[in-house]
């Protein structure tokens, strides 16, 4: 890729809604019909596709595209919406963690490197499997929250079945693989492998493989800690689903909308206090209140105003054919308004600027005489005086 | 010039930021004086007066924003816990006492741990204990003791926000573009 990595970064920041408009598409059907994409980017007005290709954003499927996908698991993370996993693409982790914890156990005292990197491995494998789970459990609590919530009104033989659906599916499945009680659930896998981990950690001969062993102890004391949490929330909140659903309150639907977004919502007014004199009784307590306000480092979201710059991409390849096509020309500058103005109307500095970077191409000559008069360019912002710059294609003219 | 019996206490505790409560002998002075109290505060300190059947309350012109989103939040997940737990949330804060292990036991093990974890006054027992401090100086819980409290009356202004916000969200899904009559309070910023 010829892109800097930042140039990347500024066009995901700039392109935000746009990008997001494509993300949600792949995430309801999967792909990004041609179609779909040409309205989307007429929508945004912006005509971006040529970088969504060569920044790798999209892949070509046939006629039409998706997001790649480190893009689009980056993008997951950043809106915090995960595709919902099937269970049984998570269950596949049992067969990579037991295969793996078995060849250590069978290899323990033969290479050492090969033991390093099944330990290593290992530590990656229950680290996805970890992430699988907690970003499922997260994504059924949304699909869940929604049909208590039910602000789409839809009749109670619907949310029953959508929340069947979800038990059947998702969640009945998923306990079981973290159920403790079900002997060959994963969760029971993991207790097995960090009970022998701790053992090895403590009295394996070589210190390396000693220290990998204790680091991977740690992250399963952690992972289980973890696991326990996401199946309480299963057992305790998903699996009473449609027990839970039976019931509608206007005021508990207001409050699970409030917490998506509790600090974007105007609350109540509360009355503030002013003045204090020392001698009040209650003077510590509001004083403490009043300095609690600035103690917390709460979470600040500032959401920026949507600039809607038409923020201009230089496409240098595009111009470096059409200058190739002119040579040999007598005055670069002279050539850079005439097509500025051309496309555009007007000599934006910024772009009169940025095609002054064709001079520093490879494959021309360029020739010019410093005793010669300087000419006016007037662009949108200042006028500027350039020498005459001669223009020859390398070797040929 | 006389002035209502109380009155001393009467701007005390509405200045202090309290609520007062129908249950207070004072209510029913501020009550018989509404007028001239709602004169009193505005000409004095351009504070409006909020007199409902069952409590009172001024507000300032500027808000005690973090603290009301505090407790916004603190009743949201409260509410969410107990219906969770089977109970009737309305029925619970209108007549149950809690015990602060129970409240604990709830803010632990909620699936809203991140929020709860990022929120100074929410995010441990400590906090929570001064923050129902906080919520008791206010006359919005009364407490029995140390460990237990009930809910007073002022709950209603957090509950009714969370209807009308709900009423709001119910009224975009039926005419995304109408403007809902939901009032400037709950107005989602964008």
């Amino acid at each position: 890729m010829k892109a800097e990595p930042k140039t990347i970064l500024y066009f995901l920041s700039n392109y935000f809604d746009t990008i997001k408009g494509l993300f949600e598409i792949q995430s309801k059907d999967g792909f990004i019909k041609r179609e779909r994409l040409h309205q989307l980017l007429k929508e945004h007005d912006n005509a971006i596709e040529p970088q969504l290709h060569e920044y790798k954003i999209l892949r070509k499927v046939g006629e039409d595209f998706e997001i790649r996908g480190v893009y689009f698991n980056f993008f997951e993370f950043v809106f915090n919406e995960f595709r919902p996993l099937l269970p049984e693409t998570i269950e596949k982790y049992a067969h990579s963690i037991g295969e793996l914890f078995k060849k250590i156990r069978e290899g323990i005292h033969k290479d050492r490197n090969i033991l390093m990197q099944r330990i290593s491995d290992l530590y990656g494998e229950i680290k996805d499997f970890s992430e699988s789970v907690e970003k499922n459990t997260l994504r059924l609590l949304v699909e869940t929250r929604e049909l208590k919530s039910n602000v789409d009104k839809i009749d109670y033989q619907e949310k029953v079945r959508k929340a069947s659906f979800w038990i059947d599916y998702y969640i009945s499945p998923l306990n079981q693989i973290l159920d403790v009680n079900h002997s060959q659930s994963i969760t029971n896998r993991l207790f097995d492998i960090s009970n022998y981990v701790n053992v090895r950690r403590l009295n394996f001969d070589d210190e390396m493989v000693r220290q990998q062993f204790e680091k991977t102890y740690n992250f399963l004391v952690q992972t289980n800690d973890d696991l326990l949490r996401q199946s309480k929330i299963l057992t305790n909140e998903l699996l009473p689903l449609i027990e839970r659903i039976r019931t509608e309150n206007m005021i508990l639907t207001g409050w699970i909308e409030f917490l998506k977004k509790p600090h974007k919502v105007q609350v109540p007014q509360v009355f503030k206090l002013f003045r204090d004199y020392p001698y009040s009784n209650d003077m510590y307590y509001n004083a403490k209140e009043y300095m609690e306000q600035f103690a917390g480092d709460e979470v600040v979201i500032i959401e920026e105003q949507d600039v809607r710059a038409s923020m201009w991409l230089f496409n240098k390849e595009h111009y470096r054919e059409m200058m190739m096509s002119k040579l040999p020309m007598n005055n670069f500058f002279d050539w850079a308004g005439s097509t500025l103005k051309a496309e555009y109307k007007t000599v934006d500095t910024d772009k009169f600027f940025a095609l002054t970077t064709l001079l520093f191409e490879e494959g021309i000559m360029l020739e010019f005489d410093p005793e010669a008069d300087k000419k006016v360019v007037r662009t949108t912002q200042m006028t500027l005086r350039v020498p005459p710059i001669k223009v020859l294609k390398y070797g040929i003219s | 010039m006389e002035f209502p019996r109380y009155h001393l206490d009467i701007v005390g505790d509405l200045m202090d930021g309290k609520f007062i409560l129908a249950s207070d002998p004072k209510f029913i002075e501020l009550k018989n004086n509404q007028q001239f109290y709602e004169r009193f505060f505005k000409e004095s300190f351009k504070y409006e007066l909020e007199l409902k059947s069952d409590y009172g309350y001024i507000l300032s012109y500027e808000t005690n924003e973090q603290l009301s989103r505090d407790i916004c939040i603190f009743f949201a997940i409260l509410c969410y816990e107990l219906d969770k737990d089977g109970k009737n949330f309305l029925e619970e804060l209108q007549y149950a006492e809690f015990e602060l292990e129970q409240i604990d036991n709830y803010f632990d093990n909620s699936p809203y741990s991140d929020l709860i974890k990022s929120n100074k006054q929410l995010q441990d027992p400590e906090s929570r204990k001064q923050f129902l401090n906080t919520l008791g100086r206010r006359n919005i819980i009364e407490k029995s003791s140390e460990k237990k409290f009930t809910f007073t009356q002022a709950y209603k202004v957090f509950v009714d926000f969370a209807s009308d916000f709900a009423k709001g969200k119910l009224g975009e899904s039926d005419e995304p573009m109408a403007d809902s009559d939901n009032g400037a309070r709950i107005i989602e910023e964008v």
